[in-house]
């Protein structure tokens, strides 16, 4: 605390004007909306947390639900992830690919890819993916020559037949569903199957709810299969006949056994009652998702809207608050596809077991989404069948807080600035106060007369109103004081100036009885040689003091002679011609050098005290300049008031002087000289100076070469 | 028979050493440390002429009082005033109490005395037929050196005895520039200079009185001051 204290005395602010500092000071308020941006942080911080709470406990509860229920979750009857390389198990979508032939709008994802070999450098990827209630294939052929069926209509004659891809699956009755593709061109194609009529005879059927379209790659072909998901089993394949030229032998690849058509690799997807069971658990704003133990993509729950508007504040303060205070707890917009990768680790880390939440960061900027996984067991609890994924995005409290924040520190804002403005206008008066007291002070103390009374803020109550009062009393301390001081001469010349008259008028006495009784012959009352030395020194001695009483009440008779004298008007440059012509007579160890202008200077005022004034200044040049000196006296004047300078050459003023040369009782002397002096010559000339209505004034000469006094007079 | 004067000066050391001075020059004096007392002896006898100062004891201008009674029981009675403070001067010239002289007790002996005979030998000169040789007369102005007696246009200006000798000095010698110790020699004084210049002052005030035209004293700044006819 003290070394504070030491700090605002000595440290960089002890250099600013009182109202800057207070300036400052009321800046300190800012740390009102800094507090409140912590608090609405720690508010935040809860809420978030209680958010992801009870999201996870709402995920576990589904989870809960979801248990042992393999049936539920999976088409297959085995586990997914120990099935073999056949098994497909398509991506869930969160749209319906468009069904024309063309890859590029499929995500090419590792786990719904089955690659399959065919002879001659040809080669399939398979890409299954689900949206709704429909499975999509993707079957990317490389394949050097595409060869086309010669007619739609003898499809079953071996000697017409192009290249062909066969779809087998089995129904939910337990059948096996073989569909095959073949086509003349490309284009939309239809999937047939065989039918066996009477007699043996084989006739191809086409399959309306199968949709499919056969393109053109730059590598091969491609053909995009859509299947309603409630047509299949658990087993699906394809198989591709692929024929060098039409009618050649085929040489078939894929993942259907070759010999039967049968499929034997699993459909890896959610059970068709999945959806219906995860959506009584349906909230709005809650994303659901589950997801197989190996990470692969069951089902999705996409989030039904919002209601309210939780849309962010828009705004300028919003904006920059958030920019000023938003820390690095919400993380900024990040991409799609990092977000996927996002709720995959989410699931990768509750397929270990173990339920749990994190923050990923939404869509827009400062938008989050609060995630929960939590596992499924089994019904033993022995094993994971999958996990569930809950996502709430939470824009809800982000905007409760930002809304919350801005009502803070539009609030905050709004009070910083009047209690700056309150500091400045307070600091603006004090300061105002302070320099006026100031100010009066400081020229209460530089003239005579009644300095206490015109001190401001005398009647104010407050710490100022002492201080002035402090002053006003000081200075009427110093008033007496002073005025005592400058008639203490008076008074001690008047009081010294009776036994002056007895020692003198004794002495007279002496001197004469001395006289009458020597003129009588050696009478024996007459003195001695010695004894008229003694007189003679005595009588000197009391003439010396006698001029020092002169010299003392000097100052008290010049102010008589001021409340005595009368203004007449005069001209001013002959009586400082005449006066200096004189001079030369009085001092004729000095030369005097007279600069008057030419026509007459009228002034109204006492020539006597004028003369007397310059009197004084030109016994004060010739006592500190040297013999053969020149003093220049010097007259200028304008319409308003009139200047009479006397310089003289000597020593520089002593530094203080300026301002007390002028001041009764003060000399700077530096040797005594026979002559009394008491400072009253200069004080002399300043009263005479004011009775005019002016000034005095003392400076060196721009050389330092000696010393100037002037006196300025109102004409 | 000798001359009596009367001293009333409340400090007993300067009243017997007026005294003594006094004494010496063969006048009978009489001395007095009140108004009371110097009153009481007054309406007994009168003196041939008084010295008075103005604070006496308890009254701090017990003087004033005094000649004004003084005054009234005689009106040829010459009447110094003695006083310690040089403001007093324009107190008592401003009271014009029909003092003949006013003087500060700085003055020596010399000088009082020289001022005391001749008061008394205006006092002479004043129950003789004038003589003309003695008459000075300038312009509107006439000056009887011997009664000590200024007349300005045939009216009489009551000018005290310091006036009459510098005014007398002035018209000696009409035109001349008199400096301030010429003055004062003349005046049988020791002033400064501001007492000159207030005795110029009031001399030229009291023929104001009588002729508010008058201006036959002029300053000449720096060097003193000259009479113009």
């Amino acid at each position: 605390m003290a070394r504070f204290l030491e700090l605002l005395k000595t440290g960089p602010i002890s250099g600013f004007r009182l109202r800057t500092k207070l300036l400052l000071l009321a800046l300190t308020t800012l740390a009102l909306p800094w507090a409140g941006c912590q608090y609405a942080r720690e508010m935040e911080t809860v809420l978030r947390e209680s958010e992801q709470q009870s999201l996870l406990a709402v995920t576990t509860t589904i989870a809960g639900s979801l248990k042992g229920r393999k049936e539920l979750l999976f088409r297959a009857d085995s586990l997914p992830g120990n099935g073999g390389e056949r098994d497909i198990t398509p991506m869930v979508l969160t749209g319906a690919p468009l069904i024309d032939g063309r890859a590029d709008d499929w995500d090419s994802d590792a786990r719904s890819l089955v690659r399959a070999v065919g002879p001659g450098g040809d080669s399939l990827r398979l890409l299954a993916a689900t949206h709704e209630r429909w499975l999509y294939l993707a079957l990317l052929v490389h394949d050097n020559r595409w060869i086309f069926d010669a007619s739609d209509l003898n499809s079953l004659d071996p000697g017409t037949l192009g290249d062909r891809v066969w779809l087998a699956f089995d129904d939910k009755r337990g059948g096996q569903q073989r569909l095959f593709f073949g086509s003349t061109g490309p284009g939309p194609v239809r999937a047939r199957r065989i039918e066996t009529l009477e007699y043996g005879r084989e006739t191809a059927v086409e399959e309306p709810r199968i949709e499919g379209v056969w393109q053109r790659s730059p590598d091969g072909w491609v053909l995009e299969i859509g299947v309603p998901l409630s047509m299949i089993g658990q087993h699906l394949g394809v198989l591709i006949d692929d024929r060098d030229r039409r009618g050649a032998p085929r040489a078939s690849y894929g993942t259907l056994e070759a010999s039967d058509l049968r499929a034997t690799g699993r459909l890896v997807a959610a059970s068709p009652d999945l959806n219906d069971h995860l959506r009584q658990f349906a909230q709005p704003g809650v994303e659901l998702r589950v997801a197989s133990a190996s990470g692969a993509l069951l089902t999705r729950l996409d989030a039904p809207a919002l209601p309210g508007d939780y849309t962010k504040l828009r705004g300028f303060l919003p904006r920059m608050y958030r920019l000023f205070f938003d820390g690095s707890i919400i993380p900024r917009s990040v991409s799609q596809a990092e977000r996927e990768r996002a709720a995959q680790e989410l699931t990768a880390r509750a397929a270990r077991g173990k339920a749990a939440t994190t923050l990923v960061a939404g869509r827009y900027e400062n938008s989050v989404i609060v995630a929960a996984a939590a596992p499924i067991f089994s019904a033993d609890g022995k094993q994971i069948l999958g996990v569930i994924q809950l996502a709430q995005t939470a824009d809800r409290w982000l905007t409760l807080r930002d809304r919350a924040l801005t009502r803070l520190l539009n609030l905050t804002l709004f009070v910083t600035l009047f209690a700056v403005g309150a500091a400045f206008w307070f600091a603006g008066r004090m300061t105002l106060r302070i320099s006026r007291l100031g100010a009066a002070a400081e020229t209460a103390l530089g003239r005579e007369g009644n300095l206490a009374r015109n001190l401001p803020e005398t009647e104010s109550r407050d710490e100022l109103g002492d201080l002035s009062r402090s002053f006003s009393s000081l200075l009427g301390r110093l008033d007496e004081y002073t005025g005592y001081l400058r008639t203490l001469a008076g008074k001690l010349a008047h009081e010294i100036r009776t036994p002056l008259t007895i020692i003198r008028s004794s002495l007279e006495n002496l001197e004469s009885e001395a006289q009458a009784s020597g003129g009588m012959g050696q009478a024996p009352g007459g003195l001695g040689e010695n004894a008229k030395v003694y007189i003679a020194r005595a009588r000197e001695g009391s003439e010396r003091l006698g001029a020092i009483l002169a010299a003392m009440g000097a100052a008290t008779r010049v102010e008589e002679a001021i409340t005595h004298s009368d203004r007449q008007r005069f001209d001013l440059a002959a009586l400082v011609r005449a006066t200096v012509d004189a001079y030369g007579g009085a001092f004729p160890n000095r030369r005097f050098a007279c600069v008057v202008p030419p026509e007459a200077v009228e002034l109204n005022g006492a020539p006597d005290l004028i003369v007397q004034m310059l009197d004084k200044l030109v016994d004060n040049a010739v006592d500190f300049s040297a013999d053969g000196a020149t003093i220049s006296i010097t007259l200028q004047a304008d319409a308003a008031q009139a200047e009479i300078s006397v310089a003289n050459p000597g020593p520089p003023l002593p530094a203080e002087a300026s301002t007390r040369l002028f001041e009764s009782l003060w000399q700077s002397r530096a040797e005594p000289d026979k002559r009394p002096h008491f400072g009253l010559g200069l004080y002399i000339v300043r009263l005479i100076a004011e009775f005019h209505g002016g000034t005095a004034q003392a400076a060196n000469l721009p050389d330092n070469s000696g010393a100037v006094f002037s006196v300025r007079l109102a004409r | 028979m000798k001359k009596s004067i009367a001293i009333v000066e409340d400090e007993r050391a300067i009243r017997d050493n007026y005294a003594a001075a006094f004494a010496r020059e063969g006048y009978a004096v009489r001395g007095y440390p009140n108004r009371r007392e110097a009153m009481t002896a007054f309406a007994a006898r009168l003196p041939d002429l008084a010295v008075i100062d103005i604070s006496l004891e308890d009254e701090p201008e017990g003087g004033f009082e005094l000649c004004r009674e003084l005054r009234g029981m005689s009106a040829e009675l010459p009447i110094i005033f003695l006083t310690a403070r040089d403001s007093e001067l324009d107190a008592v010239s401003g009271l014009r109490l029909g003092a003949d002289d006013f003087l500060t007790k700085d003055l020596s002996l010399a000088h009082l005395i020289a001022r005391v005979n001749a008061l008394f030998r205006r006092v002479d000169a004043l129950r003789r037929p004038p003589e003309e040789k003695q008459v000075i007369r300038r312009g509107a102005l006439t000056l009887d050196s011997e009664r000590m007696s200024v007349l300005w246009n045939n009216e009489v200006v009551l000018l005290s005895l310091t006036e009459f000798w510098i005014v007398y000095a002035l018209t000696k010698h009409p035109g001349h520039v008199k400096n301030r110790q010429q003055l004062m020699d003349a005046a049988n004084v020791v002033l400064d200079d501001n007492t000159i210049t207030s005795h110029i002052k009031r001399i030229r005030r009291k023929f104001q009185v009588v002729d508010e035209k008058f201006d036959a004293v002029h300053t000449v700044y720096g060097m003193g001051y000259r009479w113009v006819e």
